[in-house]
C-alpha cells in the first residue's frame, strides 16, 4: 500500500499532446477513478503510471519513490486489463501465479498464495482450466486474482468491466468495492462509466482532452461540478442548462431568460458570489431538483415535449425558453405533450456557469 | 495418359480438311498458318542468328507465321516428355543428335523419310549428315540445321609468349597447360567443364584412350582404358592443378566466362561460341582455334548436328517449309555469321565467306576426322546421371577412378538392360 | 411463424402427380439423411478427378515397368521390383541422407530468421512498411530466378560474395562454393533459406498480429523478460501457425528439386543429390517413370509419416 503522486505529467505523440501537465495526489488506500470519454487520455495516464509507456515529462511517484525510469515489473504494481490479458496457453493456476513465478517465489509459497486469492474470488474450482474454458465473469475474477496474488502497492484497473454484460457488470462492481474495502490497497481505476466512478471512487478525476477537469470526491463532483463539461458528463439524465442573464429586479434578484420575457426569482443565498448583475450566465439544474407545482416563487414555465416513464420516476422533457429541460418527476404524473407546465426549482442546488469559459461561477 | 484427341482423330480431321480445302477456292487459304518452334538457343548471338533466319523465312513465306519458343537445354527433355505424354507438342522442334534415340523411342517425332527423299536440296547434304537422325530401320526424322564441330579455343597471345604452339596430342596439351598455369595470377591452363554438360568430354576421353562406349553396335566399356582416361582427365585438377578449382561445378557459362576474362588458356567447345568469344578477345591475335588434341588411341572430336524435326503433324506442310528452309545456303550463312555455327550443307560450307577465313580451317579439318556422338536409347540419361556424377566424385576425391568407372559400367548395364 | 423451425412435412403421396412431381420428389429427398451425401457428391467427384486419380495413377506407375525410351520393354506390372532396387541403390540412400540434411537445416534457418524478421516487423516502428516489402522480396522471386541469381553471386570468378569475403579478409582467395563437397550443400541451404524465410515471416507476422498486446503488457508487469515472453507467450500463441508453416515448408522442400537443379544438379559427385532431384532426373533424364514413381511414392510416405508424427508430437490439434 502506498500513495501515488503525479507531478506535471505530460505525454505527446509527435506534435499531438495527449496529456497536459497532470498533477494528482492519491492518499494511501485511496480509490482514484479516472473518468472521461474515450480519447481523453485516461488510459494513457494509466499506462504511464504502470510504466508501460514513458511520459514525455513530469514525475510519477509511488510512495516516496520516483519511478519514472523504473521498469513496470519493479514498480510493485498489478494491473487488470479490459481484455483480462490472461495467458491463453497457461492454466488459471499458472496465470495467477505467473508474477510470483517470474520473481522466483518458491512453488509451495506460490501455490498457497494462489489458493488464497482463488478462494477469495471463488475461483478455486477453476484452477486447472485454461482461460478459453472460462466465462467472461470468471475470466474477470481470475484477472483480479492474478493482481491480488502479487500483493502490490498499487492496483491498476483499465476499464475492467466494460466487456461484461450489464448484470454481471453490476455484480463485479460490487465485488471490486468489497475487495477494496477488504484489502485496502491503493487503486487507480480507469472507466468511462460514471456509475462505476460514483460508486467505487474515493476520488474521481474527470478528464477531457488530456486535462483533469476536476479532481474531487464523487459527491462534490456531482453537486458542485467545476465546469459545464463535468456537469454534463456526470448524471443521467444530464444536468439542464438554460442561458439567461442575472438581474436585480424589484422583487429581488432574478435569472431572466428567453430574451427577458421570463424570469426566475432567486433568493439571495442561491446567487453566485461575486457576479455582477446584468451579466449573461448559464444556469444549471439537475432533473431531480425540478418538481411540479406553481406554489414556489422560483419557477420555470414551458411546454411539455416528451413524457418518459421509467418505473420509479417519470422523465418529463419540457421546452423552456426554447431549450429542452428534463425533470425527474414521481411516477404516474398526468401530463401530456403540448400542455403548459410549471416546474418549481430547488434553488439551494443551482449551478451557474460562465457562458464563455464554461467555468463554474 | 489421357489425350482426348488422339493422333488418329487428328489425322482424320486433318485429312478431311485437306480434302475439303482442295475443293475450296485458293482465296480461303490467304490467312497465315502459325507453327510453334521449340529450340534451345540461349545466347544473344544465337538469338540474333535465329532472328536472321526467321526474317528470311518470313519474306519467303509470308503465309506462315513461326512462333519461336526458347526451351533452356536442361529443361528440354522434361518439357518435351511432358508435351508428348500430356499434349501440347510443338509443330517443329530442334533435336540435338544425342537426344534423337530417346525422342524417337518415346514417339515424339514424325517420320519425314518421304518428304526428305523428294526434297530439292537433299543433294546439298552428304548422307552422313543424316546418320544421327535416322533410325535403325532406315526412317529419317529431321533435316540438319547446322553442325556442332568440336574444337579448341586457345590464348594465342599467351602461347606465343611462352613459345608454345597449339597442342596436337593430349600430352602436349598437358605440358602447355602446366606451362601456362599460374594460380597466383589466377591463371589456369585449361577450362574443364566438370559441371552440367561435362559428361560429353568424359565419354570422348574414354574413347580417345581406347574405350568407346559404342563400337560396332556393341555397348560397353573397356574398364582399364576407361580408368586410364578418367585418371588422366581428373588428374588435370587433382594431380596437376592446371584447371580452376571450381571445375566440378563449371558448366558452359563458367568455362566461357573464365576463358573470355583471361583466367584459362584453353577451352574445348564447338564452333558455336566463336562469335561470343570474339566479342571479348580479338580473333587471330588474342585467341585462335585448333582441332581437339589426339589421345593415345584416337582423336575424338564430335560432329554433332542440330536437326529440325516435326513433332506434331497438325500443320505438316507449313512445318516442313520451315524445317527445310534451314538447308538454304543463305539461311545457313546468316546463322554462321551471327553465331559461328557451321553449316551442315556442303554447298553452304563452300561459300566464300567460310572457306576464305583461316580461323575456320580447324573446323574444316575436324569435319574430316570428326565422329558422331554415340547414340542409343538411354545413352543421354546414363552419361548425364551416371558418368558426370561419378567423374565429379573423382574430381572431389570422393571416389577413385576405378570406383567411378565401375559405377559407370553398372549404370550402363542398368540403362540399357 | 409457428412452423418455421420445422421442416415442411411431406405426407404420404395422395395423387399420381404427387408420385412423379419432381419438386416434391426433391423435397422429399432433401428430408432424408442421404441428402447431405448428395450435396457433397459434386465436390467429391471433383476431388477424385483432380487429386485422387493422379495420385493413384502415379502410385500404380511405381509397380510397372515404364521406360519411355524403351518401348520394347512394355509397361507390364513388375510388383515390388522398383522398391527392391531402391534398397540396394546407393544413390537412393545418399539422396535420402542429403534430403534429411537439406530439409532439417533449411527449416531451422528459415524458421529462426523468419521469426526474427517477423518480430522486428511487428514492432511498427517507422519504416517497417518499406522494410516489410524488402524482406518479403526474395519470396516473390521464382526459384529459378533466385537460383541463377545466387549462382552468379557465388560464382568463383565473378561472384560478388567472394569479392566481399576477400575484401573483409574472411577468405584468402575466391572460393568455388558449389564445386567443393564440403560447402556445396551448405551454400545451397543458405540460398534456400534466403529465398524462403519470408514464407515464415509472412505467416508468423500474421500470427503475431493476432496476439493481443495486452498480453505483453501483463507480462511486463508480471516481470517476464523478452526471452520469457517469447518462450511463454509468443511461441505458444503461434504454435498452430508454426506447425502449419513447418509442414507446408517441409513438403515444399522435400518435393521441389528446382533450386538444387540449378545450383548444383546434385553435384559435385552426389553431395547435394536429394530425393526429389533424383526422382526428377530418373523420370526426365533416364525416362524411367516406373522407378521415378517408386521414388515419389517413398517421398509421399515419408511426408505422410512426418506430418502425422509432427502433429502428434506438437499436439497442435489438441486445443
Amino acid at each position: 500500500m502506498s500513495t501515488l503522486t503525479l507531478r506535471g505529467v505530460r505525454k505527446s505523440f509527435g506534435l499531438l499532446e495527449v496529456l497536459h501537465n497532470v498533477d494528482l495526489e492519491l492518499e494511501d488506500g485511496g480509490f482514484l477513478v479516472l473518468l472521461g470519454p474515450s480519447g481523453c487520455g485516461k488510459s494513457t495516464l494509466l499506462s504511464i503510471i504502470a510504466g508501460l509507456e514513458p511520459a514525455s515529462g513530469g514525475d510519477v511517484l509511488i510512495g516516496e519513490r520516483v519511478v519514472n525510469d523504473v521498469h513496470p515489473k519493479d514498480r510493485n504494481i498489478a494491473m487488470v486489463f479490459q481484455s483480462y490479458a490472461l495467458y491463453p496457453t497457461m492454466t488459471v493456476e499458472r496465470n495467477m501465479g505467473f508474477g510470483l513465478e517470474m520473481r522466483g517465489v518458491p512453488t509451495a509459497e506460490r501455490d498457497g498464495k494462489v489458493l488464497d486469492a482463488a478462494r477469495l474470488l471463488q475461483v478455486e474450482h477453476l484452477l486447472a482450466r485454461k482461460p478459453g474454458q472460462l466465462s467472461g465473469g470468471q475470466r474477470q475474477r481470475v484477472a483480479m486474482g492474478r493482481a491480488i496474488v502479487r500483493d502490490p502497492e498499487l492496483f491498476l484497473f483499465d476499464e475492467p468491466l466494460s466487456n461484461l454484460d450489464a448484470k454481471l457488470r453490476v455484480e463485479m462492481r460490487t465485488e471490486i468495492k468489497r475487495l477494496h474495502d477488504r484489502l485496502g490497497t491503493t487503486v487507480v481505476y480507469v472507466t468511462h462509466d460514471q456509475v462505476e466512478a460514483m460508486t467505487l471512487g474515493t476520488r474521481v478525476a474527470v478528464m477531457r482532452e488530456g486535462v483533469i477537469q476536476q479532481l474531487a470526491d464523487p459527491q462534490t463532483i456531482y453537486d458542485r461540478p467545476a465546469n459545464m463539461f463535468v456537469a454534463g458528463f456526470i448524471g443521467s439524465p444530464a444536468m439542464n442548462f438554460i442561458s439567461g442573464v442575472l438581474e436585480a429586479g424589484p422583487g429581488g434578484p432574478a435569472f431572466v431568460y428567453e430574451a427577458g420575457r421570463l424570469r426566475l426569482s432567486l433568493p439571495e443565498p442561491a446567487m453566485p458570489r461575486g457576479v455582477a448583475m446584468g451579466r449573461p450566465v448559464i444556469l444549471g439544474t439537475r432533473p431531480e431538483h425540478l418538481t411540479l407545482g406553481s406554489g414556489s416563487a422560483a419557477r420555470l414555465s414551458g411546454t411539455i415535449d416528451v413524457v418518459e416513464p421509467t418505473g420509479p420516476d417519470t422523465m418529463v422533457v419540457a421546452m423552456i425558453g426554447g431549450q429542452p429541460v428534463t425533470a425527474r418527476l414521481p411516477p404516474r404524473v398526468a401530463l401530456r405533450p403540448g400542455e403548459p407546465v410549471e416546474l418549481a426549482v430547488d434553488t439551494s442546488a443551482l449551478n451557474f456557469f460562465d457562458p464563455e469559459s464554461g467555468e463554474r461561477l | 495418359m489421357i489425350s482426348p484427341i488422339d493422333r488418329r482423330t487428328v489425322l482424320k480431321w486433318g485429312g478431311g480438311m485437306l480434302g475439303a480445302s482442295a475443293l475450296m477456292p485458293r482465296l480461303a487459304f490467304g490467312q497465315q498458318t502459325s507453327i510453334n518452334y521449340w529450340h534451345t538457343f540461349t545466347s544473344q548471338s544465337e538469338f540474333a542468328g535465329l532472328e536472321a533466319v526467321m526474317a528470311q523465312f518470313a519474306s519467303a513465306h509470308p503465309d506462315i507465321n513461326v512462333i519461336q519458343e526458347n526451351i533452356p537445354n536442361p529443361e528440354f527433355m522434361a518439357k518435351i516428355t511432358a508435351a508428348v505424354v500430356g499434349g501440347g507438342r510443338p509443330d517443329v522442334t530442334m533435336v540435338a543428335s544425342e537426344r534423337f534415340a530417346d525422342l524417337r523411342a518415346m514417339g515424339a517425332l514424325v517420320d519425314l523419310t518421304d518428304r526428305i527423299a523428294s526434297w530439292e536440296r537433299r543433294g546439298d547434304f552428304e548422307d552422313a549428315r543424316f546418320a544421327s537422325i535416322t533410325s535403325e530401320d532406315g526412317a529419317v526424322y529431321g533435316v540438319p540445321a547446322f553442325a556442332f564441330v568440336d574444337w579448341m579455343y586457345y590464348r594465342k597471345d599467351w602461347f606465343d609468349e611462352a613459345g608454345l604452339s597449339a597442342p596436337t596430342t593430349l600430352d602436349e596439351m598437358l605440358v602447355a597447360a602446366q606451362t601456362l598455369t599460374d594460380p597466383a595470377k589466377g591463371r589456369y591452363g585449361f577450362g574443364m567443364r566438370g559441371g552440367a554438360g561435362g559428361q560429353a568430354f568424359v565419354v570422348n576421353l574414354m574413347e580417345a584412350f581406347g574405350s568407346p562406349v559404342l563400337s560396332n553396335g556393341e555397348i560397353g566399356l573397356d574398364r582399364d582404358r576407361a580408368i586410364e582416361a578418367v585418371r588422366w582427365y581428373a588428374g588435370l585438377l587433382t594431380e596437376h592443378g592446371v584447371v580452376p578449382p571450381s571445375a566440378p561445378n563449371d558448366g558452359f557459362r563458367q568455362i566461357m566466362e573464365a576463358f573470355q576474362t583471361g583466367q584459362t588458356a584453353m577451352v574445348w567447345h564447338h564452333t558455336g561460341s566463336f562469335r561470343d568469344i570474339s566479342g571479348f578477345l580479338e580473333p587471330g591475335v588474342e585467341f585462335a582455334t585448333a582441332p581437339i588434341p589426339a589421345g593415345p588411341a584416337a582423336r575424338v572430336a564430335r560432329l554433332g548436328y542440330a536437326y529440325n524435326a516435326m513433332s506434331s503433324d497438325a500443320n505438316a506442310d507449313a512445318a516442313w517449309e520451315w524445317i527445310k528452309f534451314w538447308g538454304e545456303p543463305d539461311a545457313a550463312v546468316a546463322l554462321l555469321e551471327a553465331t559461328g555455327y557451321f553449316p551442315a550443307s556442303t554447298v553452304a560450307a563452300q561459300d566464300e565467306r567460310i572457306s576464305g577465313n583461316p580461323l575456320y580451317a580447324p573446323a574444316a579439318e575436324t569435319l574430316g576426322f570428326g565422329l558422331p556422338q554415340p547414340s542409343f536409347p538411354g545413352f543421354a540419361g546414363w552419361s548425364e546421371s551416371v558418368v558426370l556424377p561419378a567423374f565429379q566424385r573423382v574430381l572431389i576425391g570422393d571416389a577413385t577412378p576405378e570406383q567411378a568407372v565401375d559405377e559407370m559400367i553398372d549404370g550402363l548395364a542398368a540403362a540399357v538392360g | 411463424m409457428s412452423r418455421t423451425f420445422l421442416p415442411a412435412p411431406y405426407g404420404p403421396p395422395r395423387t399420381v402427380w404427387d408420385r412423379i412431381n419432381p419438386v416434391r420428389l426433391i423435397g422429399e429427398l432433401s428430408e432424408t439423411r442421404y441428402w447431405m451425401y448428395l450435396l457433397l457428391l459434386p465436390s467429391a467427384l471433383l476431388i477424385t478427378a483432380v487429386v485422387l486419380y493422379p495420385t493413384l495413377y502415379g502410385m500404380q506407375m511405381s509397380f510397372r515397368e515404364m521406360r519411355l525410351n524403351r518401348p520394347d520393354l512394355g509397361t507390364g506390372f513388375v510388383g515390388l521390383r522398383h522398391y527392391e532396387r531402391m534398397l540396394s541403390d546407393p544413390v537412393f540412400w545418399v539422396s535420402l541422407r542429403n534430403t534429411a540434411v537439406w530439409v532439417t537445416f533449411s527449416i531451422v534457418i528459415e524458421f529462426v530468421v523468419g521469426l526474427i524478421a517477423a518480430l522486428a516487423l511487428n514492432r511498427n516502428l517507422p519504416g517497417t512498411k518499406v522494410l516489410a516489402v524488402l524482406i518479403l522480396l526474395p519470396y516473390f522471386l521464382p526459384n529459378v530466378v533466385a537460383g541463377h541469381m545466387w549462382a552468379l553471386m557465388l560464382d568463383p570468378r565473378l561472384g560478388v560474395i567472394n569479392d566481399l569475403l576477400v575484401r573483409i579478409g574472411l577468405l584468402e582467395g575466391y572460393k568455388a562454393w558449389f564445386a567443393d563437397p564440403g560447402t556445396a550443400m551448405a551454400a545451397a541451404i543458405v540460398v534456400e533459406a534466403w529465398h524462403s524465410f519470408p514464407f515464415f515471416t509472412l505467416l508468423l507476422l500474421a500470427g503475431l498480429k493476432g496476439i493481443p498486446t495486452d498480453l505483453y503488457k501483463a507480462a511486463d508487469i508480471d516481470g517476464a523478460g523478452p526471452f520469457a515472453q517469447l518462450r511463454l507467450i509468443t511461441l505458444p500463441m503461434l504454435r498452430t501457425i508454426i506447425a502449419a508453416a513447418v509442414i507446408l515448408r517441409v513438403i515444399g522442400l522435400v518435393n521441389s528439386p528446382d533450386l538444387l537443379l540449378i545450383l548444383t544438379s546434385g553435384g559435385p559427385g552426389r553431395s547435394t543429390q536429394v530425393l526429389s532431384l533424383y526422382a526428377f532426373q530418373t523420370a526426365y533424364r533416364d525416362f524411367n517413370f516406373g522407378y521415378a514413381g517408386a521414388l515419389s511414392v517413398v517421398m509421399f510416405v515419408f511426408l505422410m509419416v512426418f506430418a502425422w508424427a509432427y502433429i502428434r508430437i506438437t499436439k497442435v490439434n489438441q486445443e
